[in-house]
């Protein structure tokens, strides 16, 4: 057990699952004090009928003071004003936020504001500026990746002004987090795969980058054998219940383990890659974490090894001699993207040169990945990278991420 | 009753002399090392006009501050904060964690790692500021403790290694 010698972590959300964890909300609600909860959501989450859901499971305990489901893709900053607006009108005393990564920091904006009476969240921006807790919100996510549910971070876009306004305190760390089947049972299987890779490269690089410790691994092994175990299968098979809340747990165990340990490159060039080409982020986390674990391997190749066991299964692990279970980690990784490939008809792509929008056009042309190799410069996310990576590097990453080839490890510089 | 009265330590003013002593070091080599080194120079081209940087430790100092002047050369601003406008400021939790560093038992990563930096300021800048002090970590250090240092000792050509070091001191110790 590699014990670093200081460390921090902390996680105070209270986690309801199960197949019927959505009616537990009114009592949730009730401890915490609040009884008329506004339900902020999407289009996209409503149109699926799970707003329909939720309303349901929670009438009969409690009062909905309002809907607010035209959250945009992006969290804006104006969304945020109106919905705090319509938050006062209603007198609520409450939050739930049903949906993704946007309708939950859309949620988190929202909660700053009426809870500080402010007008102004730019006040409340960077690291630590809140100074006390906020009004109860309960999130119910409804895909199982971004880990949102569990994490201290709040972006907010200005897209008046071209500015991201980023939050971070624990503050912002939603009261109570319901992880219920009935939200993820209609996700297409292309998303289910995208955003399950994203979970997967989220305990991966917890567990294998500089800011690990023993509470964010333990969180990360348990994820990483979830979604060895079910991943696959549920993309095969969306109506399977059980696949559904093993990969809801899957998100949230891997949303604590990285909150506290935060990731490296895979993070660092799939940020890029998102902000560059607007590539979903789920699938620059599959295509490159394979990448990631390949070029970091001189540095941290005895833990990507410790992941074989979770992930594989005993059988695998056993199969395989101590010297070759850290490829063999990558080998499966590989061999889960085609799985996934192939259980969504095609659309989980593998490598960059893959990727299409809806319109069948290629997304990352060959000549964007120096642009993308430039970005990742200004990433935070490489400080807690093993190795480190200059233009060059990236663009080597990039470059063979985007033909689908192995990287060559006699190119990696190992200083 | 006796009033208890505060002791300075002796070790911890000792300790702080030493951080200050390197950081003052360090500030001048970043100014050295921007005129002499190709990658230092980009890396300050990209940033701001008069971008200023203070490298510091919590709660009261020391301060090592950097910056491009009005004609845009990088200049060892000193230490002392008073009236200068600082774009990023790197704060170094506190002078236990500065000695980890500065005595480079602990790489900047690894501090990162463990959460003894605060950022103020843009990420991006941070991230550049982050490079210029690996790089001048490389000049002026010998290899055997720059490893420790920095994540990975770079390969660079005798040339940028052994005559840029020279410069790099030279003009340190000269102040130029
Ligand atoms: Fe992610």
């Amino acid at each position: 057990m590699n014990l670093p010698g200081y460390y921090e972590f902390c996680c105070r959300v209270k986690i309801i699952a199960g197949h019927d964890a959505l009616e537990k909300i009114p009592d949730a609600l009730a401890y915490l004090r609040a009884r008329t909860p506004m339900i902020v959501s999407d289009k996209g989450v409503a149109g699926a009928g799970l707003i329909d859901i939720v309303t349901s499971a929670i009438k009969d305990g409690v009062t909905i003071g309002a809907v607010a489901d035209d959250v945009t893709p992006d969290s804006d900053l104006q969304v945020v004003h109106r919905l705090a607006r319509l938050y006062r009108e209603k007198r609520c005393d409450s939050l739930i936020a049903v949906g993704g990564g946007s309708v939950m920091d859309t949620a988190k904006g929202v909660n700053i504001l009426i809870s500080e009476n402010a007008d102004d969240l730019m006040k409340f921006s960077g690291a630590n500026a809140l100074k006390r807790a906020l009004k109860p919100l309960i999130a119910i996510p409804t895909t199982a990746g971004t880990g949102s549910e569990v994490t201290l971070v709040a972006v907010v876009k200005d897209h008046e002004r071209h500015l991201k306004m980023a939050f971070v305190s624990y503050f912002l760390l939603p009261d109570v987090s319901v992880l219920d089947s009935r939200m993820t049972l209609s996700l297409p299987p292309a998303i289910t795969a995208a955003t399950g890779m994203d979970a997967l490269a989220h305990a991966v690089e917890a567990y294998t980058c500089l800011a690990k410790n023993p509470l964010s691994d333990a969180h990360a092994l348990a994820a990483i054998n979830l979604i060895g175990e079910n991943l696959v299968r549920v993309t095969r098979d969306p109506g399977d219940k059980n696949g559904r809340l093993a990969m809801a747990n899957a998100a949230t165990l891997a949303g604590i383990a990285f909150s506290n340990s935060m990731v490296g490159m895979v993070h660092t060039l799939g940020h890029s890659a998102g902000s560059v080409c607007g590539v979903p982020h789920g699938v620059c986390m599959a295509i490159l974490l394979p990448y990631g674990l390949e070029y970091n391997m001189h540095k941290n190749g005895h833990l990507t090894a410790e992941l074989l066991f979770p992930l594989g299964g005993a059988q695998v692990y056993a199969a395989t001699p101590e010297g070759e279970r850290a490829d063999k980690v990558i080998a499966l990784v590989r061999r889960i993207n085609e799985d996934l490939h192939e259980a969504s008809g095609g659309r989980h792509p593998r490598f960059f040169r893959e990727v299409v929008d809806r319109e069948g056009k290629q997304m990352v042309p060959r000549e964007k990945l120096p642009e993308i190799a430039k970005t990742a410069l200004s990433d935070g996310s490489l400080f807690y990278n093993p190795e480190d990576l200059d233009y060059d590097d990236f663009l080597m990453v990039m470059e063979t991420s985007w033909e689908g080839e192995p990287l060559e490890r006699r190119k990696i510089k190992k200083g | 009753m006796g009033t208890i009265r505060e002791v300075k330590s002796g070790k911890k003013s000792l300790k702080k002399d030493y951080v200050a002593i390197m950081m003052w070091f360090m500030g001048r080599a970043i100014q050295a090392a921007a005129s002499v080194d190709r990658d230092v120079r980009k890396e300050f081209a990209e940033l701001p006009d008069r971008f200023t940087f203070d490298l510091c430790v919590m709660p009261d100092g020391p301060h090592m501050i950097v910056g491009k002047d009005r004609k845009g050369y990088v200049r060892y601003m000193g230490w002392d904060t008073e009236g200068k406008r600082t774009n990023l400021r790197i704060k170094i939790k506190n002078l236990e964690a500065a000695i980890l560093m500065f005595t480079f038992q602990e790489s900047t990563a690894l501090a990162t790692a463990r959460n003894r930096l605060v950022v103020d300021g843009e990420v991006p800048h941070a991230c550049a500021a982050v490079r210029i002090l690996d790089i001048v970590e490389v000049y002026l250090l010998p290899k055997i403790i720059a490893k420790l240092a920095v994540k990975r000792y770079p390969l660079w050509s005798p040339g940028r290694k052994y005559i840029g070091r020279v410069f790099v001191y030279l003009r340190t110790v000269l102040g130029l």
